[in-house]
């Protein structure tokens, strides 16, 4: 008998990977602890922080915020009612994870849990008032030409699309710096071509684009810290002053005063992608615009777009009917480039694109390493406000696209995965029928058999159970 | 009372402040309203903290009127940064203080302070929540509570006032909450029960910041997941439409379901004329023939 240990690989078909896109939960997580207390001198910080733990976690912290010494844990556990024990639990893993809260023993010998000094004494700042003002908040004399909320938003708008234009390479190449171009390199949405090294988008970068803006910016800035830091910004300052933006007041200055070197060239960076609007390069002041206050908001996941829309102004534009057809009333090139990444185009009109989604026109996406969610995710962020009105009066479900779409979808991405990939080990090549039959029952009754053929005398088993199955197989031929 | 389980994407609070002058604790003691708004103000502003898409709305309520102290009509305050504490916390807290020192001076000098004008601070707190519900941008989920903090006492003046408040409050889901500061409060524990919110009287004015941020800071959709106190016993005794006095047992009209407590002829809300004068005699029990 030989065995062979087919190594075969569990990764899916799709040879790219899907993009990650970390929250701030996730970001931090994969930071070291110190990073993390250094970050919590920022009340601004400790406030983001705080929205995005879960539910429950939130009132821990609450209730805990004005406890000078440590509390039992078993108290803590008693808050919860006792059949949301597993949701509990996860709070209380977040808050470790995040250092919110450590481990400190109380004179009874038993254990509790204490509030990270920095992080309580910041928070409490940042709600009750007291410390220092926020560096950028100095006082100003009223600016002679301020600007209003939708003169921002379309700046802001006009400056992020730059970007994703740029990605889609489309004619407008100027108006993107080399520092931009950088980090979408870095971040792999784009790649240097091999040929005449210019950028093209990457598979990544299409799957980038189907996000929603808010957790485009939250991605992108990502990798911008990254870079950041190997050009001697301090990532964690940086992180700070994001948060001071996403904590500021839309339509409002802001001065640069006591800014550092450091930071004046960061706020320039942003100010090219559209988070801060200055009028001139030494202006003195900026006002952030939403895209610097949506940061904040990344968790916002599913619903349907809120970021880049004023008091009254719908954002969406695309409406799926359940006969597959889909309508986008839209001008831009960048949005019909998108919907024809999965939809086949029919008709195109001046403020109009009419197409359809078929078999066809999503394998493609997927095979592109777009996932059917993604897909979804897109549809339903963008929906034209009409659908989401019909939502209310008739049958509730969970998306407000038509269920035979979404299904339709689903089913089309799976059809594709039809492989399971497990990693085993093959016994074959067994000299008898009596042999193959007394290991193969061994190995179903282990429970570790993975496939067999008796006509071929060929069977599989799982590859942590290899050295157990070998052991018995060599005490039995021993014996017989 | 809400239905859906799943946590929604903002929640509405609206805080309704009794800033009436004659409750037994401002009497006693007038600083000790000052603590009790510091809490409250910081109480909104963690309802703020919870969730970036979280609103908020406050109401004074006075003995002559009620008006909103937070947000403030027309143009808000032009509030800047002044310590460590977050822009629009610092806007909530000048403007609730601004405006109710305005409320306060706002006040008829030569008239005795009266009772509170509780339900109409909930109708109005109820007109605020069906504005912003109608403004909501489509597809989002929000929910809606009203939270009371008093000290006055219980009367039963305004009952049908109450009554028709908290129903109203029922069909449009919106949870109401109620913290007393100083006296057990049936009325409105019933409106509590009714819309699925919760009662507490807070046993002492020092710790009130931590029993909001306890028992009321967490959402409808939270709740059933904290361990929080218990409903008890409520006093549903209605209180009659003549005397407004509460009632174990009364004389309701046929018609319209009015409580009064004393036999009168004709119903005084729907003017239906009994025939039958006083009570129903009592009728001499046949006696049975014994076999």
């Amino acid at each position: 008998m030989s065995e062979s240990s087919s190594k075969s690989k569990s990764l899916n078909l799709n040879p790219a990977p899907t993009l990650q896109c970390k929250d701030l939960h996730e970001y931090l997580k994969s930071r070291s602890p110190q990073f993390l207390e250094t970050l919590y001198n920022y009340p601004t910080i400790c406030l983001a922080v705080y929205r995005e733990l879960p539910e429950l976690a939130r009132h821990f912290v609450i209730r805990l915020l004005f406890v000078e010494q440590p509390v039992p844990q078993a108290v803590v556990t008693s808050w919860v009612s006792q059949t949301y024990a597993r949701e509990q639990s996860k709070a209380c893993e977040a808050l470790s994870e995040l250092s919110v809260w450590q481990e400190a023993p109380i004179p009874g010998g038993m254990p509790g849990w204490m509030l990270s000094q920095s992080f309580k004494k910041n928070l409490k700042v940042a709600l009750l008032g007291g410390g220092r003002a926020w560096s950028m908040s100095m006082s100003l004399e009223p600016d002679g030409r301020a600007r209003d909320v939708s003169f921002l938003d379309a700046y802001a708008l006009e400056r992020w699309e730059c970007v994703l234009h740029y990605m889609v390479g489309s004619a407008q190449t100027e108006g993107i710096s080399a520092d931009a171009v950088r980090i979408l390199l870095h971040a792999g949405l784009m790649t240097r071509d091999a040929e005449d090294g210019s950028a093209v988008i990457t598979r990544a970068g299409f799957q980038f684009l189907l996000l929603s803006t808010a957790k485009q910016v939250w991605l992108f800035l990502q990798h911008y810290l990254q870079t950041a830091e190997r050009r001697s910004l301090s990532a964690a300052e940086c992180l700070a002053f994001l948060y001071q933006l996403s904590f500021s007041t839309l339509g409002k200055d802001y001065s640069t005063e006591g800014m550092s070197n450091n930071m004046l060239v960061f706020l320039q960076h942003l100010r090219e992608f559209g988070l801060v609007y200055q009028r001139k390069r030494k202006a003195g002041r900026f006002y952030p615009t939403r895209l610097a206050l949506n940061i904040a908001n990344v968790r916002g996941d599913g619903g349907p777009e809120f970021s880049l829309q004023g008091a009254g102004a719908p954002s969406g534009y695309i409406i799926v009917e359940t006969n597959y057809r889909v309508y986008a009333y839209t001008q831009t090139t960048l949005q019909v480039a998108l919907l024809g990444l999965f939809t086949e185009l029919v008709y195109r009109f001046p403020n109009l694109v009419v197409g359809v989604v078929t078999r066809e026109s999503v394998r493609q996406a997927l095979r592109g390493g777009i996932t059917a969610d993604q897909i979804l995710h897109y549809l339903h962020q963008h929906a034209h406000p009409q659908m989401l009105k019909s939502e209310t009066g008739g049958i509730r479900s969970t998306s407000l696209l038509p269920p035979t779409v979404v299904d339709q979808i689903r089913l089309w991405e799976d059809e594709r995965n039809r492989f399971t990939y497990t990693e085993g080990v093959v016994y074959n090549q067994f000299l008898s029928q009596a042999d193959f039959v007394v290991l193969r029952d061994y190995a179903k009754q282990q429970g570790v058999l993975t496939w067999q053929s008796e006509r071929a005398r060929t069977m599989v088993v799982t590859r942590a159970s290899h050295d157990d199955v070998k052991k018995f197989w060599k005490r039995y031929s021993k014996t017989s | 009372m809400a239905d859906d389980e799943q946590p929604s994407d903002s929640s509405l609070l609206v805080i309704i402040v009794d800033t009436n002058p004659n409750q037994r604790y401002i009497t006693e003691d007038p600083k000790v309203l000052t603590g009790c708004l510091d809490a409250v103000i910081a109480f909104a502003n963690s309802h703020l903290m919870q969730k970036s898409r979280n609103q908020l709305a406050v109401i004074g309520c006075h003995f002559h009127k009620s008006e909103y102290l937070y947000p403030s009509p027309g143009k808000p305050l032009d509030v800047r940064q002044i310590d460590g504490q977050y822009e629009l916390f610092t806007l909530v807290e000048k403007t609730i203080k601004m405006r109710l020192v305005n409320l306060v001076k706002s006040q008829p000098l030569d008239e005795k302070p009266g009772e509170s004008l509780l339900a109409g601070a909930l109708a109005m707190a109820l007109c605020f929540i069906a504005r912003m519900r109608r403004e909501a941008t489509p597809g989002l989920k929000t929910s809606s509570r009203i939270l009371i903090v008093t000290g006055s006492s219980d009367t039963a003046a305004q009952y049908i006032n109450y009554m028709n408040v908290f129903f109203t409050a029922q069909k449009q889901q919106v949870l109401i909450d109620v913290c007393s500061l100083d006296k057990h409060l049936s009325l409105l524990q019933q409106g509590c029960d009714i819309t699925g919110g919760l009662y507490l009287k807070v046993p002492s004015l020092e710790g009130l910041l931590q029993y909001l941020l306890w028992v009321f800071l967490p959402e409808a959709s939270e709740r059933t997941k904290l361990v929080l106190p218990g409903r008890g016993r409520v006093d549903y005794r209605a209180a009659c439409f003549c005397h407004r006095e509460l009632l174990t047992i009364g004389y309701v009209c046929s018609v319209c379901l009015s409580v009064f407590c004393k036999f009168s002829p004709i119903c005084t809300t729907c003017h239906t004329v009994f025939k039958i004068g006083g009570p129903l005699p009592i009728k001499p029990k046949k006696k049975r023939m014994k076999v």
